[in-house]
């Protein structure tokens, strides 16, 4: 537990809605994610995923709580500190890839660096060096057009990866996947995690894609119900899951 | 809910959205409410029936030039509101709307549009017809109080072609609706297939259009004698060819280029507003260089209007060289006309010059032409502080003294030959001096050598049995406003008997004959604001749309934690390309229509052409400004 604390966040709430008519999406969550988490975040419709993911990323703001990134207060520092912030320690992969359609797969990848001002021979090493880590080498000159879905997402992890965050968001990365992609793209999670790149919080409905993560915590209702570690056996990390789900007596998708 | 009802729905909900395409058609409605306006009302009868004669001719021109205008303005814009509403209106199928009922729906709420746009157009029309007519007489330098009158014609004229040109486009837009398949209709999300075009065809499509216009350019600028009309309309086509050609294939080309040199590309915001505009290039380039050719061709008007007013003034001051002229057979007049003159007015300066008349017969020509000796013009030019930029001349050259024209397009015509009398004498230079001042307005003459001058005078006397030369006396008065006081003195020497005879010209300098020329420079100027508005509101109208198209884009890359100053930044960039591609290239293009302009008009307009790509540029800014607001506005950056 030497590792160091990326996010750590403390008894969060979140209401949404008018005075009278609130309601309490997130009752009070504490959570750190360290630097060489790989976390799965579980639960049904309604129950706060993404509005957690939201707050922890800090493109929303918790109602009461602290969160603190890369040992900061995010509500104490100005808009400016703060995209500074999101730009240097977070990466972010969402559901539905989000390449930008009016460039080639290398220009998407390297766009978050080239725009922090690094200069365009180190954005042409670096991107090159992460297609090829995730084989996308001789696809690197196509538009995202002509690329898979399973290309386009690995794509989106590269461009995530860039800045050298210290912690990868998804946001149900393979849901828009055929099994056999979101497989490969959750076997370069576990690489990036496993190099030591970055801590990864995956937001997701499925438990085999869960499985992959080192911890699952299931959220319902605005609070944590359970976590699950793995013991390092994917499958039986699986099952465990699923027995949990059946366990808490409902469909957690 | 009706269709009716669901269209006023749609109109009131989306009315920012067409606010741009709104603004710009009332534009267009204000300004041939205008000039219609011109036609009906009694503004110019005050300059005489010729002058308003004329000015109705010039109005009536530029009418039609801006119809043209509209005609291709609403369609523009009409077309940019149809790809924008058919995407939008398509989902309507998914309701169960037919082809038809949506096809009623985009015409409601295109026609609420468009009578929105008549309504404001004539509307704000009203209002600065007298503003308009103001300037436009300020302008001109003529002094009428202005009436305000109140003609229902040109409302009735703007509101007919309005909306005959707008109906055309409104059931275009129908037909093209009802024509559309299910898929064209919803694939409002279908991602951009084609980014980037095939390298090879670009290569092709550069250096055709870099040979066609570079061909053009040449064309406008070579010595082309008579054949000047012919090559002026081949360089207007390949130039205008050649602006398509560029923005279609040489601009794309070196962006793609620039976009594949990565160390080039990865720096700060380069990589997305390089990549934005090649993407936006293919969809946009006929709009630049529509953009374009209307600036060029703004430039060229307003600088072949200013060479009409610079005529015009050379020709008002030729006139006015001399107040008085007196022509008459009677040698030594001089001192006793100064004394007449000097009566009532002071005279500036004065100068007698002997002259004779030989008609076409003794010519290659078919007019005829008066005959000056060299040494007396130097003289006269050197009493009345004329230039006089010659040396001497040979026995066998002359000069051609001839009157200032406004429009020519006749060539220089130095070291062409003249034969007096069978005998041939090389003309050296053809000179717009005004040594005889009026005189030399309906005649030319030829200044030859001394010893010439007696031979043709001699020979001429022989085969005529004419002997008399006659003599000039010419004068110019202090207060030329003044000139009638010695008009009686003077008449007294008018005679014409068996023996001898004496006539006299007067000028009075309130004769306002060519008083419509300046009318027209202003009316030129007009345009010429009105094109580089339009052509800035064609591009701002384009980029405000654009701007929506870019909304996801943006939200993708501000989710991806970048800073919104960066995104501004990428997103001023790319605007800034927008308005600098047809800017630079119409200023390159410009430079080499003013210089053809330049040779036809034998004038210098360099200063014209600077000021007026100054003036364009400084509307293209507040432009560009208004763009950028508007720009991170509809796309939410």
């Amino acid at each position: 537990m030497n590792e160091k604390t990326v996010v750590e966040i403390r008894n969060l709430t979140k209401d949404y809605g008018a005075r009278g008519f609130r309601t309490k999406v997130l009752k009070g969550i504490d959570l750190a994610i360290r630097s060489d988490d790989f976390i799965a975040i579980m639960g049904p419709s309604g129950s706060g995923k993404t509005t957690l993911l939201n707050i922890l990323s800090s493109i929303d703001k918790p109602t009461q709580g602290f969160v603190f990134l890369g040992g900061k207060d995010i509500s104490k520092i100005s808009n400016q500190e703060l995209s500074k912030l999101r730009r240097d320690k977070i990466g972010f992969v969402f559901q539905d890839y989000n390449l930008l359609d009016t460039m080639t797969l290398q220009d998407n990848i390297a766009l978050p660096l080239s725009l922090n001002g690094i200069s365009g021979k180190t954005c042409k090493e670096k991107s090159e060096a992460l297609a090829g880590l995730f084989g996308l080498t001789e696809h690197l000159q196509k538009y995202p057009y002509q690329l898979s879905g399973g290309q386009k997402q690995r794509g989106a992890v590269c461009r995530a990866l860039i800045t050298e965050p210290e912690i990868l968001f998804a946001d149900e990365p393979t849901g828009a996947l055929d099994s056999k992609a979101g497989r490969d793209l959750l076997e370069c999670f576990k690489t990036v995690n496993e190099r030591n790149q970055a801590a990864i919080l995956m937001v997701t409905h499925d438990a085999f894609c869960a499985s992959y993560a080192k911890d699952v915590y299931i959220l319902n209702d605005g609070t944590i119900r359970c976590r699950l570690s793995s013991g390092g056996d994917r499958k039986e990390f699986y099952d465990r899951i699923m027995e949990m789900q059946v366990s808490m007596g409902g469909d957690l998708s | 809910m009706t269709i009716g009802k669901l269209a006023f729905h749609n109109f009131k909900k989306s009315f920012q959205n067409y606010f741009s395409m709104i603004l710009s058609l009332a534009f267009t409605v204000l300004i041939l409410f205008n000039f219609t306006n011109l036609i009906y009302t009694d503004t110019f009868q005050a300059l005489g029936v010729k002058n308003k004669d004329y000015i109705d001719i010039i109005i009536r021109v530029i009418s039609v030039v801006l119809l043209c205008f509209m005609f291709f303005f609403i369609w523009y814009a009409t077309n940019v509101f149809l790809t924008k509403r058919k995407k939008e209106i398509g989902i309507f199928i998914f309701m169960g709307l037919t082809n038809q009922k949506i096809g009623r729906l985009y015409m409601l709420e295109i026609i609420m549009t468009g009578v929105s746009s008549l309504v404001l157009g004539i509307g704000f029309g009203m209002i600065t017809t007298q503003l308009f007519q103001m300037i436009l007489l300020k302008m001109s330098a003529i002094f009428v109080e202005i009436s305000f009158a109140f003609a229902w014609q040109p409302i009735l004229i703007t509101a007919v072609v309005y909306l005959i040109i707008y109906s055309i486009f409104v059931l275009k837009g129908y037909r093209n609706i009802v024509r559309s398949s299910v898929l064209d209709m919803i694939s409002a999300a279908r991602q951009n297939e084609y980014v980037k075009t095939n390298s090879l065809l670009l290569m092709i499509k550069a250096i055709f259009g870099i040979c066609v216009l570079a061909n053009g350019y040449y064309l406008a600028i070579k010595e082309s004698g008579m054949n000047i009309m012919g090559h002026l309309l081949g360089a207007t086509v390949l130039v205008i060819a050649g602006t398509y050609l560029l923005f279609g294939g040489f601009i794309p080309m070196v962006f793609q280029y620039l976009a594949g040199r990565k160390s080039f590309l990865y720096q700060k915001e380069r990589n997305l507003w390089i990549n934005n505009v090649i993407f936006r290039m293919r969809k946009n380039y006929r709009t630049y260089a529509m953009t374009c050719v209307l600036l060029t061709s703004s430039v060229t008007a307003l600088a072949a209007a200013f060479a009409q007013k610079d005529r015009y003034d050379n020709i008002v001051h030729f006139r006015n060289t001399y107040t008085f002229q007196i022509v008459s057979s009677l040698p030594d007049l001089e001192d006793e006309v100064t004394k007449l003159i000097e009566k009532d007015n002071d005279v500036a300066y004065h100068g007698s010059l002997p002259v004779f008349f030989m008609d076409s017969s003794h010519f290659n020509s078919y007019f005829g032409h008066g005959i000056l000796a060299f040494s007396d013009v130097k003289k006269l030019a050197k009493e009345v502080g004329l230039d006089f930029p010659y040396e001497k001349l040979e026995e066998d050259e002359l000069i051609l003294a001839n009157h200032i024209v406004l429009l020519s397009l006749i060539p220089d015509m130095r070291n062409k030959t003249v034969d007096i009398d069978g005998k041939t004498y090389r003309q050296i230079d053809e000179t717009t001096v005004p040594y005889l001042g009026y005189l030399q307005e309906s005649q030319d003459y030829y200044i030859v050598n001394d010893k010439t001058y007696e031979e043709l005078l001699s020979s001429y006397a022989e085969t005529t049995g004419y002997t008399e030369q006659n003599y000039t006396y010419n004068y110019r008065i202090e207060d030329i406003y003044n000139y009638a006081a010695s008009l009686d003195e003077l008449d007294e020497l008018v005679h014409n008997t068996e023996e001898s005879y004496t006539g006299r010209v007067a000028i009075d300098p309130n004769s306002d004959d060519i008083r419509w020329i300046k009318v027209e420079y202003s009316l030129c100027v007009f345009m010429f604001l009105v094109f580089v508005v339009a052509s800035g509101s064609i591009l701002f109208m384009k980029l405000y749309n654009d701007a929506f198209e870019e909304k996801e884009r943006y939200a993708v890359l501000k989710k991806m934690g970048i800073a919104e100053k960066t995104l501004g930044k990428a997103a001023a960039k790319e605007l800034r390309c927008a308005y600098a591609l047809p800017f630079i290239l119409m200023t390159v293009s410009s430079f080499f229509a003013v210089h053809s302009l330049e040779k036809m008009m034998s004038t210098s307009l360099k200063m014209i052409n600077f000021v007026s790509v100054f003036i364009i540029f400084l509307f293209f800014v507040v432009f560009y400004l208004l763009s950028v607001l508007f720009y991170r506005k509809n796309a939410e950056i």
